[in-house]
């Protein structure tokens, strides 16, 4: 059976200059990742050069993708990367997170947490500069410095928040437990 | 890969970002991993009218970036020797270095190489008619508006046309040259080199007559009359004397003085512009 080609398929005819398989997969990938990456930085305009830029790197070095794991996970690898250095260029730019500038509905709240359990109570009572810290270094897997350069803080900011959110978490946790 | 799928209620909350932080990061690791979940997330994105850039405009601006070409070869070792990156540009497009021109001239030389070699130096006068004012020819029609295109723009930007000339001239001079050097050593008898020094002087004579008239009719008058003096004289003179130090001292001179003459003129260049 002839399925549609997957992503690596893809991605080996835009390594031998295949200007359609280059176009199905920006659509294929093109909307999920301006939506996340929308969501580390208020600047539509950031996001979509880091969109753009990150689609040129794909033509450019299609061979960078080692085969292993998912083209979506290298992609968004290469996007959050494109963004942190977009970001780096415009510092004065307000990186925000989506989340810390829309409030859930009360009954959301109640909701998630009793959907997600003892861990999306204790996330949510994080501060929105610590739940920034945790999602860029835990979730998105940034290191330090990179996570400070997203969120436009020093990199000691982001050291001290995610040591505190952390022990916030713990000290959350440990108190559903009991 | 599990059976869980993002479900609709909680796609609607993250495309809205109205979700919370540990189910924002559900979301995204799954889509990370899920094919169908994704091209949902694509999708209700693109529904929700919430898109947050114009993807198509990305796109675009996508491809425009891809699309420019890489810098020829050519154009990036002019580069790496020092030229300026917009020189090198002007100098690249010639046509000369579309190959064909080279090829052609390659070609006759090649030939006449081949004809002496097999006809012995009976046929020698030949090659002594055809090599030395190659190069001159291919610079002419490399400035001729005719064959070249790109030579209109070029010369109404508001750029040193001296300069441009002479960089242009060195530039099809590097292409040229080596083929004439090359195809010197099929012909026997003689060190390679003793051709470069007539091929020069054609070329700054043509240059030099290119201040008066267009560089083509200057190209193919010096030709002409080379190739009938060659023709005439082949009885009573050996090829090979033309080529021996005394005629060599006179090309050289010949060279630098038709130099000097471009040089002292170069603002009569005005017959390398298109007419009209």
């Amino acid at each position: 059976m002839e399925g549609p080609p997957s992503d690596a398929t893809l991605l080996v005819g835009v390594a031998e200059r295949d200007i359609g398989a280059f176009r199905t997969l920006y659509e294929r990938h093109a909307g999920w990742l301006a939506l996340r990456l929308a969501r580390r930085c208020n600047d539509s305009e950031l996001v979509a050069d880091a969109v753009q830029d990150t689609f040129v790197a794909m033509w450019q070095k299609p061979r960078s993708f080692r085969g292993d794991g998912d083209v979506a996970a290298w992609l968004w690898g290469i996007a959050i990367r494109r963004l942190v250095s977009r970001i780096r260029r415009r510092t004065d730019i307000a990186a925000a997170f989506g989340i810390s500038e829309t409030v859930p509905a009360a009954e959301d709240e109640v909701l998630l947490s009793v959907e997600y359990g003892d861990l999306g109570a204790a996330l949510a009572r994080l501060s929105p500069e610590m739940r920034a810290v945790i999602q860029a270094v835990v979730l998105d897997g940034l290191s330090a410095k990179e996570a400070a350069q997203l969120l436009n803080v020093p990199v000691s900011s982001v050291k001290t928040r995610l040591f505190r959110a952390r022990a916030q978490l713990r000290a959350t946790l440990a108190e559903g437990l009991s | 890969m599990t059976g869980w799928h993002v479900d609709d209620e909680t796609l609607r909350r993250y495309v809205e970002r109205i979700d919370s932080v540990a189910e924002g990061a559900s979301v995204e690791q799954h889509v990370l991993r899920c094919e169908r979940c994704r091209a949902r997330v694509n999708t209700a994105a693109a529904a929700a009218d919430l898109a947050v850039v114009d993807l198509d405009a990305v796109w675009d601006r996508t491809r425009g970036a891809i699309e420019v070409p890489r810098p020829s070869v050519f154009e990036r070792l002019l580069t790496a020797v020092g030229v300026p990156s917009d020189e090198a540009r002007i100098v690249a497009v010639a046509s000369a270095f579309h190959g064909v021109w080279l090829v052609g001239v390659a070609t006759v030389i090649a030939f006449a190489a081949l004809a002496a070699k097999i006809g012995g130096t009976g046929e020698l006068w030949f090659v002594l008619a055809v090599a030395p004012v190659a190069p001159c020819l291919l610079v002419a029609v490399s400035y001729d508006w005719r064959w070249d295109p790109a030579l209109e723009p070029e010369m109404a930007t508001p750029y040193p046309v001296l300069r441009l000339v002479l960089l242009r001239t060195i530039a099809v001079l590097a292409l040229a040259l080596p083929a004439v050097l090359l195809l010197g050593l099929l012909v026997p008898g003689q060190p390679p080199f003793v051709w470069l020094l007539p091929a020069v002087g054609f070329v700054a004579v043509v240059l030099a007559a290119s201040t008066w008239i267009n560089p083509l009719n200057a190209a193919t008058t010096v030709s002409a009359a080379w190739f009938v003096a060659v023709w005439l004289t082949r009885r009573a003179y050996s090829p090979t004397e033309v080529l021996e130090a005394r005629t060599q001292v006179a090309f050289l001179v010949l060279a630098a003085a038709s130099f000097c003459v471009f040089v002292v003129r170069g603002h009569h260049l005005t017959q390398l512009r298109p007419r009209g």
